[in-house]
């Protein structure tokens, strides 16, 4: 049987008066690709950002490999990469120069080779490397984030809208490098409200609504999840 | 603890980046003109006593040649008297703008000679100096809030600020390496131009070690509240305009409304004589003698000269011990004055040290005027060597005078000096 990496526990997420997460329960276990699925404001990222001690849970508890985020927020970080929605690494450096800058935050020791390896392995264009961050489109500045978690070396990778702004083949070779991740053990949390992108890569979809899950979907054998169904869900969520 | 690789990653992180290197610039840019302009004039300073010194003795020599008596040999000699600027004058101008640094006295009534600038108009010293002090104090602390106000806020609205703590091994680490590298920079921008200006100024290794732990201390200060207003969370809502806003009313607390504030409040609390109050005593104290009787001046300089009680009677109308005997009265009706404003003048300066417990930039400012001896202490303890070496002069030219000495020019010779040498050892 497979650990649990990922366990939410009757999770609660305040701000304000406002509840953004309302009593959300899920586990991921080991290798899994779990997609949190919503609308917007649904609470999809704060669930992401209680994993990764953004926010801080007003009940309930996230818990990352038996760790939870209130009392070992320090030991998490380092078993986590994270890769943001809006990936804004450093405008003056160069991609290369960006990922040795957070290697170094991060207190990891890679070799040029190995970034290389990594920049190569998400398929940005050699050309670019050793050109400021600044020239760089919205995919190549994911690419170059997702080198660096690939170079993290992490467990757990937490996605935040991974594949938007991506073109139509970027999208593929992220698909294929998410799949071949979870392969190797990876566990993968990404939010989205891409239906289709989520349907293709994610072994199990938790549907968000206001903060609470309200439908959840499994792989059944090699298939894909059923887009259909999760699209029809998607649509009629609130609806119930 | 922050470790060597921390502040090497951050430093070559930090230099590639041109509005830091800019504000860099800016800053060592500053505190050359402010070093410049301090040994100007220092060294302008110095120079004016030096020909100064040269012109009193050509003039003394002039005048003493032409007298046939002691009375009018001390009438007419003007003595110099001056504190000579400290070799870390040049950081810190201090009081040297407020107080008077050079006077030029006879041995007339002195209260009224001292506190004649007094009189001044009071908004030119107001204008106040750009020196190194005012560099460290002032403006400093808005660099610092320049380079750090946004250090978190920065992050988050460029949308890094997650990406960056999760991916930091050790997140407190990061922002306080990056703050140190920033204010290491700014500090040794500024204080290159000063170490270079102090070894050009002879001052002791002591005292540009007292000076740069000072600034050092300045901008440690500065750099912890920045970082702790940053890291409040109540506070991380806020823009970056709005944290440095926050950052900015702190400054003004500190380095004007608390100085400003305080010397107005002291100004109201503590009362003392104006020094004109103390020029007009003594002036009338003077001019009423010449229509009083002689008795009058006799018992008043009795008082403090009994030795001479036996040798007080007048041949004419006019002789000049009795003229010196009702100057020397003049400065004792004006000396409960002159106390009181001297006591005055330490009592606030007593009750600003309290104040500037509470602001870091006044506290800073007076322990560099006081290493570089420009603070209130040292200005007075000038005045005091002006009244000791005057009192020198009337102990040389009572005998002459009471005594009835045959007038020689040689015995000139014997009238005593000022040096700032006399004035150091008091």
């Amino acid at each position: 049987m497979q650990k649990d990496m990922l366990v939410a526990s009757s999770l609660c997420v305040s701000f304000a008066q406002h509840k953004v997460l309302d009593n959300v329960s899920f586990e991921v276990a080991e290798g899994e690709v779990f997609a949190l699925l919503g609308g917007n404001g649904a609470g999809k990222s704060t669930a992401l950002k209680a994993f990764i001690g953004a926010v801080a849970p007003s009940d309930g508890d996230a818990q990352v490999m038996g760790m939870s985020v209130t009392k070992d927020i320090k030991k998490i970080r380092s078993k986590v990469a994270y890769l943001p929605e809006s990936v804004m690494l450093y405008g003056h450096l160069t991609g290369v120069e960006n990922i040795k800058y957070f290697l170094s935050l991060a207190e990891i020791s890679k070799s040029q080779s190995e970034i290389e390896e990594a920049l190569s392995r998400v398929a940005l264009q050699p050309e670019a490397w050793n050109s400021q961050l600044s020239n760089y489109s919205k995919g190549m500045r994911q690419k170059t984030a997702i080198a660096l978690a690939l170079l993290r070396d992490a467990p757990v990778l937490f996605l935040d809208e991974p594949t938007s702004g991506l073109d139509p083949s970027a999208i593929d070779e992220f698909n294929q490098l998410i799949t071949t991740l979870s392969a190797d053990g990876t566990t993968v949390f990404m939010v989205s409200h891409d239906v289709y992108g989520a349907c293709q890569v994610a072994h199990r979809i938790g549907l968000l609504d206001s903060g609470k899950i309200v439908g959840m979907f499994e792989r059944e054998g090699d298939a894909h999840i059923d887009t259909e169904a999760v699209h029809s869900a998607f649509s009629n969520r609130g609806q119930a | 603890m922050i470790s060597f690789s921390d502040i090497k990653r951050e430093a070559r992180f930090l230099v590639r980046q041109r509005h830091i290197a800019f504000l860099m610039i800016l800053s060592f840019a500053l505190s050359v003109f402010a070093v410049w302009s301090g040994i100007a004039e220092t060294r302008a300073q110095s120079a004016t006593i030096e020909r100064l010194l040269e012109k009193n003795d050509v003039d003394r020599q002039g005048v003493l040649a032409k007298q046939k008596n002691y009375g009018g040999a001390a009438y007419y000699s003007f003595h110099l008297t001056y504190a000579q600027p400290s070799s870390l004058a040049f950081a810190a101008m201090g009081q040297r703008d407020v107080f008077p640094w050079k006077h030029r006295i006879r041995m007339l009534a002195l209260e009224g000679q001292i506190y004649e600038t007094d009189a001044d108009n009071p908004e030119l010293s107001l204008q106040g100096r750009f020196d190194f002090a005012f560099l460290a104090v002032v403006l400093l602390p808005l660099f610092i809030i320049l380079l750090l106000h946004d250090l978190r806020s920065g992050e988050r609205a460029a949308g890094r600020y997650d990406l960056l703590v999760v991916t930091a091994a050790n997140e407190r680490k990061l922002w306080l390496s990056r703050a140190i590298v920033l204010c290491s920079s700014l500090a040794v921008a500024v204080l290159v131009p000063f170490l270079i200006g102090a070894a050009i100024s002879g001052a002791s290794l002591q005292g540009i070690l007292f000076f740069t732990l000072l600034v050092l201390a300045h901008i440690a200060f500065w750099m912890l509240l920045s970082l702790y207003i940053g890291k409040l969370k109540s506070l991380s809502a806020l823009s970056s305009a709005q944290l440095a806003s926050v950052l900015l009313a702190f400054w003004l607390s500190f380095a004007v409304l608390i100085p400003v504030g305080s010397d107005t409040i002291i100004d109201e609390v503590v009362e003392s004589p104006s020094g004109g109050q103390i020029v007009l005593t003594q002036r009338e104290a003077v001019n009423d003698a010449w229509d009083l009787p002689f008795s009058a001046t006799w018992d008043e300089f009795l008082k403090t000269h009994p030795e001479w009680a036996d040798k007080t009677n007048m041949n004419s109308q006019f002789e000049w011990k009795w003229y010196y005997a009702f100057q020397q009265a003049g400065d004792q009706k004006a000396a409960n004055l002159s106390t009181a404003y001297r006591e005055a003048t330490q009592k606030k300066d007593a009750l600003a040290g309290w104040v500037a417990l509470l602001s870091p930039p006044m506290l800073t400012q007076r322990l560099m005027t006081s290493i570089a001896e420009t603070d209130i202490q040292a200005m007075t303890a000038y005045e005091q060597c002006i009244r000791d070496y005057h009192a020198s002069l009337r102990e040389y030219y009572y005998p002459l005078l009471f005594n009835d000495v045959e007038f020689s020019v040689d015995q000139l010779k014997w009238v005593p000096e000022y040096s700032s040498a006399i004035c150091d050892n008091t």
